[in-house]
């Protein structure tokens, strides 16, 4: 019987760093899109297109047939 | 006994897609991110997509967990017949109390069940070998009881970073992004829990020679159990989905966001390391994170010690009814009608008993702000009469009867 912790640990700091950084960046987003200045909206916009970026990531980990060319 | 074993395999998936409709949905509901009926339909349709984009079967119904094989138990389709009678009345009966436990767990219970009987009845005695015990602790018992720790670490810390971020006005923008965080979950559990079931039902084909062994499932089998998840996704666990986005904690968008995005990576990155955790227990873990990470939220701790004991008691339970069907079973022709009919009159059982306090879309009403306002103030200028039920504007309830009804219990109060 053998545990493989080095595979829990993996997991749990890999999903803390996507899921903080999904909610970060989403955070951001709704952040800068309230103010008047007009650097803002962009700024904002960029931080969704991030996020959207993080969603496909996510569906390519989804779908095997996306990924198993990759990881194998 | 092939169709039988078909029947019941696409009745477990029908009850999987209802058991867990609460893990993608529940905290979209409980925000008001997405209307209820609506919730429940993308998630249908993404579980049904999901279905057919994986097509990694299970070789083994029990990856490994029972020996089988020359050496160990010859898993006739009368012995999966038992193991699914045994999860499905599992998950009916936690469906019924509300309680979100994982549907993989009542099925590997039920299967663990019928193997012990079928190799006690096979040695003459009592005989738990055929248990794999490392397998058990590696794969289920470690992972039960990591997942909801992991999930709701993560939610929590998520739950603080957007509450750090975001200005209280800006934070109802959050349920947009609740709604694809939900739906890369039923994509994933799609993906997913439709496989077990088109494993279990092909190898039943493959066990009768329908099949050539060795073959994946066909597009037949594929389609079904698509069908089955969907539909089961559709009519909505809402006792579950109850529980889980309004029993534990109440959820604001903010957290509700947070604890998508914390169930969503949690799962994606133990699926693609190479050990699933429970989806079910992801998602519990995540609320219970994200209600632990608002300041001024509680958690309801009673409700969580009772999702807690029924994670506990799912294998042992669906086990037993598992074995007590494997016993019967084994009594030839008669033995598998005895626990036919059994198992149909305990579903018709829980079902007739579920109408008693029926929980469907319609709990999950959220009045328009301001609606409610108006009658406060006629009954303190008239207490007599008591004031006209309200026109509540709402899709969600279609019989003009409970409108009234409803709006004349919140006028009384």
């Amino acid at each position: 019987m053998t545990i493989n912790w080095g595979d829990f640990v993996t997991v749990i700091i890999a999903s803390l760093v996507a899921a903080c950084l999904l909610v970060t960046l989403f955070s951001l987003g709704l952040r800068l899109g309230d103010g008047e200045q007009p650097w803002r909206r962009p700024a904002s916009v960029a931080m969704f297109v991030l996020c959207g970026l993080l969603v496909a990531i996510g569906i390519f980990l989804i779908v095997p047939a996306l990924h198993s060319a990759v990881l194998g | 006994m092939v169709a039988l074993v078909i029947v019941l395999a696409l009745l477990f998936d029908f009850t999987n897609g209802f058991h867990d409709t609460a893990n993608a949905m529940a905290t979209p509901i409980a925000t008001g991110a997405l209307k209820p009926r609506t919730a429940v339909l993308l998630a249908a349709i993404l579980n049904f997509v999901g279905a057919f984009l994986s097509t990694e079967v299970a070789k083994t119904i029990s990856g490994g967990l029972i020996n089988e094989g020359e050496a160990g138990l010859v898993f006739g389709p009368e012995l999966i017949f038992a193991g699914l009678v045994g999860a499905i009345l599992w998950n009916l009966f936690t469906w019924l109390l509300g309680l979100p436990s994982s549907s993989s767990h009542a099925l590997f219970g039920g299967l663990i069940g019928a193997a012990i009987v079928g190799a006690s009845l096979n040695a003459g005695s009592l005989d738990f070998a055929i248990i794999n015990g490392g397998v058990f602790v590696t794969k289920i018992l470690i992972p039960a009881a990591l997942a909801p720790v992991t999930a709701g670490l993560v939610a929590f810390i998520a739950t603080k970073i957007a509450f750090a971020i975001t200005r209280k006005r800006e934070r109802d923008g959050f349920k947009r992004g609740q709604i694809f965080t939900s739906s890369l979950v039923s994509l994933a559990h799609g993906t997913n829990d439709a496989q077990k079931t088109m494993g279990v039902i092909t190898l039943a084909l493959i066990a009768a020679n329908m099949q050539d062994a060795g073959t994946g499932p066909t597009i037949l089998v594929i389609a079904a159990c698509a069908l089955a998840i969907a539909a089961g996704t559709y009519s909505g666990g809402w006792r579950i989905i109850k529980t889980l986005g309004k029993g534990i904690t109440d959820v604001e968008p903010a957290q509700g966001f947070a604890a998508e995005a914390a169930t969503t990576a949690t799962i994606l990155a133990s699926s693609t390391v190479g050990f699933a955790l429970s989806t079910t227990q992801v998602a519990s873990g995540s609320v219970i994170g994200t209600g632990l990470g608002r300041k001024g939220a509680s958690v309801r701790w009673k409700t969580a010690g009772r999702i807690a004991a029924g994670w506990l008691i799912t294998i042992p339970a669906a086990a037993i009814v598992s074995g007590l069907a494997a016993l019967l079973v084994s009594a030839g022709f008669w033995g598998v009608v005895a626990v036919t009919v059994a198992a149909a009159a305990a579903i018709l059982g829980i079902f007739l008993y579920s109408r008693r306090n029926r929980v469907d879309h319609r709990s999950f009403h959220r009045p328009e702000p301001g609606v409610f306002v108006a009658p406060k103030q006629r009954r303190a200028k008239k207490p007599k009469r008591p004031p006209k039920p309200l026109q509540v504007k709402s899709k969600q309830q279609p019989k003009k009867s409970s409108k009234k009804k409803k709006s004349k219990k919140r006028s009384k109060s």
